[in-house]
């Protein structure tokens, strides 16, 4: 599904904020990404968003290096892909409801379908009851869970997230964990850039450690 | 969170109508085998809710904001009048031409040894040139008698004892080409019993030389306003695109198109160009409404039947399609010229 082949990526010419990465993730897999910050998690989640380009190598993406996609084309690759931010994105002058069917939106869904994609998100991750409610009236955990719905809600075989537990205590981190492995189980390959060790340890999934923008570890599930 | 937290089996029986739809189908099953056919009338069906539904909202969000937003109209309201009012005053003076043209005519002053029969066969000589279109022969009588009529002397001439007006002879040319005209005057010169050719183009040449000055000075002003209606509305769909930014860098993140991220301000663009264009016409109307009544006294001065000119419906339409173009393009260009800079993070 991805793979890194000896990818580099430099900001302005002299930082090197990530150096020759090799790794392949299969269709289907769950990997964790971790390492201590700055140590190129989100640069390595934005190559493979397109939102950069890599400086050196090549990131192969369900079978096309996406360096070479047009600019016309990344809007469309990108909606193949879910994201979920740590900072979850949501915009605060709609609902929960307009947030989550959003990704439908652009893509023109038909708006009855696209109600019942939104609906089944939200149930998914436990928040229909509160469709109608605006985000800011929601907890931090409640606003991760949208962020959550808004990335599955068009089915994307790709499921990126960074530090999705970053500001949560530990248990809605773990349930939100829960709901990742979820969606893996399924069929969906899921990549969390995470740095919660004693979380991700307890979930038994492939390790990808990053530090100083080199892999330093690849510890397979046992 | 109780219910997210614990796994439930793919395709298990859903605790409610919608659940579980999500995770139900595997990715894969995504591209389904529907023909190329449906999904192009889909897209389009799609492309055309996202307009209307765009449309709706650019205009809703003016609404919310009226006088900001009306003030924007009437900066471009303003600088639509100008030019619009010089447009009809050409216009008017168009109308003021075609009389002119019709009163360009040439007169010929026979000598005074022709009589009324060689004057008639003079006549029908001038009339078989091509470029003459009728004439009107004056016999000194009658031409003693408007000579009387136009000046109210009529005691005056009435003592002389001699006509001393010779036969003239009016000629209404085919074409008013001022070129055309000289060339007929010089023509008819050589008749025999012609005395005299008067043509008098001088001051319809200049007035024609006025009116394509002041097509000139409308054009460029034209031209002038409606970069300043560009103007106002990109700096007015900056600052929108500004104040959204978060919005559209959220929805670039998640795939967006830049055509579905300029839609909404194209349309608040062209809102803006509609309201400016009616306010415009509503101050056109306004003006002339002001105007009107000096102008018919001033012209009821001179003898003359002249009426402000007011725009008609295709007028109208031209001024409001402008407007709103104008108004798009604006909006256009400022978003166009925006969406480079802003990168999602």
């Amino acid at each position: 599904m991805i793979a890194f082949e000896h990818v580099g990526k430099r900001y302005g010419g002299r930082f090197e904020a990530l150096a020759h990465l090799n790794f392949r993730v299969a269709r289907g897999e769950m990997v964790f990404l971790t390492g201590h910050s700055g140590a190129g998690k989100s640069s390595l989640l934005r190559l493979i968003m397109r939102l950069e380009k890599p400086s050196r190598g090549r990131v192969v993406v369900a079978g096309h290096d996406i360096a070479q996609l047009h600019a016309s084309q990344v809007p469309f690759y990108r909606r193949q892909i879910g994201v979920v931010f740590q900072d979850h994105q949501l915009l605060f002058d709609r609902s929960v409801f307009r947030n989550v069917s959003l990704p439908l939106e652009i893509q023109g869904l038909e708006p009855r379908e696209a109600a019942r994609r939104v609906r089944a998100a939200l149930d998914k991750v436990g928040l229909l009851y509160r469709e109608k409610a605006l985000p800011m009236e929601l907890s931090g955990g409640e606003q991760q869970r949208v962020g959550i719905a808004r990335a599955v809600v068009n089915k994307p075989a790709l499921l990126l997230a960074d530090e999705p537990t970053g500001n949560l205590d530990p248990q809605l981190s773990a349930d939100i964990m829960a709901l990742f492995e979820d969606f893996n189980r399924i069929g969906t390959t899921v990549m969390i850039a995470s740095h919660d060790l004693a979380l991700i340890a307890r979930l038994r999934h492939r390790i990808l450690r990053l530090r100083d923008g080199r892999l330093v570890a690849d510890e397979r599930a046992v | 969170m109780k219910r997210a937290a614990t796994p439930r089996p793919t395709g298990a029986a859903p605790s409610k109508r919608h659940a579980a739809k999500v995770p139900a189908e595997p990715p894969a099953a995504r591209s389904g085998a529907r023909s190329q056919q449906t999904r192009f009338s889909s897209r389009l069906r799609a492309w055309g809710r996202h307009h209307r539904a765009m449309a709706l909202d650019s205009l809703y969000r003016l609404i919310r904001h009226p006088m900001g937003n009306l003030l924007t109209m009437l900066a471009i309201a303003i600088a639509l009048v100008l030019p619009a009012a010089l447009w009809l005053t050409l216009d008017s003076a168009k109308l003021l031409d075609a009389e002119l043209d019709e009163s360009a005519t040439l007169t010929i002053y026979l000598e005074l040894s022709v009589d009324a029969s060689q004057a008639t066969r003079i006549e029908e000589a001038v009339v078989a040139d091509e470029d003459v279109a009728q004439t009107r022969l004056i016999t000194p009588e009658q031409g003693m008698a408007e000579f009387q009529q136009s000046l109210g002397l009529d005691d005056t001439l009435a003592g002389l004892e001699d006509n001393p007006l010779p036969t003239s002879i009016v000629i209404y040319p085919q074409s008013v080409e001022p070129t055309a005209i000289k060339q007929l005057a010089v023509r008819l010169e050589t008749f025999s019993g012609v005395d005299e050719v008067r043509v008098d183009l001088a001051w319809v040449e200049r007035l024609r030389h006025l009116a394509d000055l002041g097509r000139r000075v409308a054009l460029a002003l034209g031209v002038l306003f409606g970069f300043g209606v560009l103007l106002v509305v990109g700096n007015t769909i900056r600052l929108a695109v500004e104040s959204r930014r978060r919005e559209i860098e959220v929805v670039m993140l998640i795939g967006a198109t830049h055509a579905f991220v300029r839609r909404p301000f194209l349309y608040s663009g062209a809102w803006y160009g509609v309201g400016g264009g009616l306010l415009a016409l509503g101050l056109l109307g306004l003006g002339n409404h002001w105007l009107a009544m000096p102008v018919a006294a001033l012209a009821a001065s001179y003898g003359a039947n002249f009426v402000l000119p007011q725009l008609d419906v295709t007028g109208s339409t031209i001024l409001l399609s402008c407007s709103t173009l104008l108004g798009w393009l604006g909006a256009w260009l400022a978003v166009t010229r925006h969406l480079a800079s802003i990168r999602p993070r």
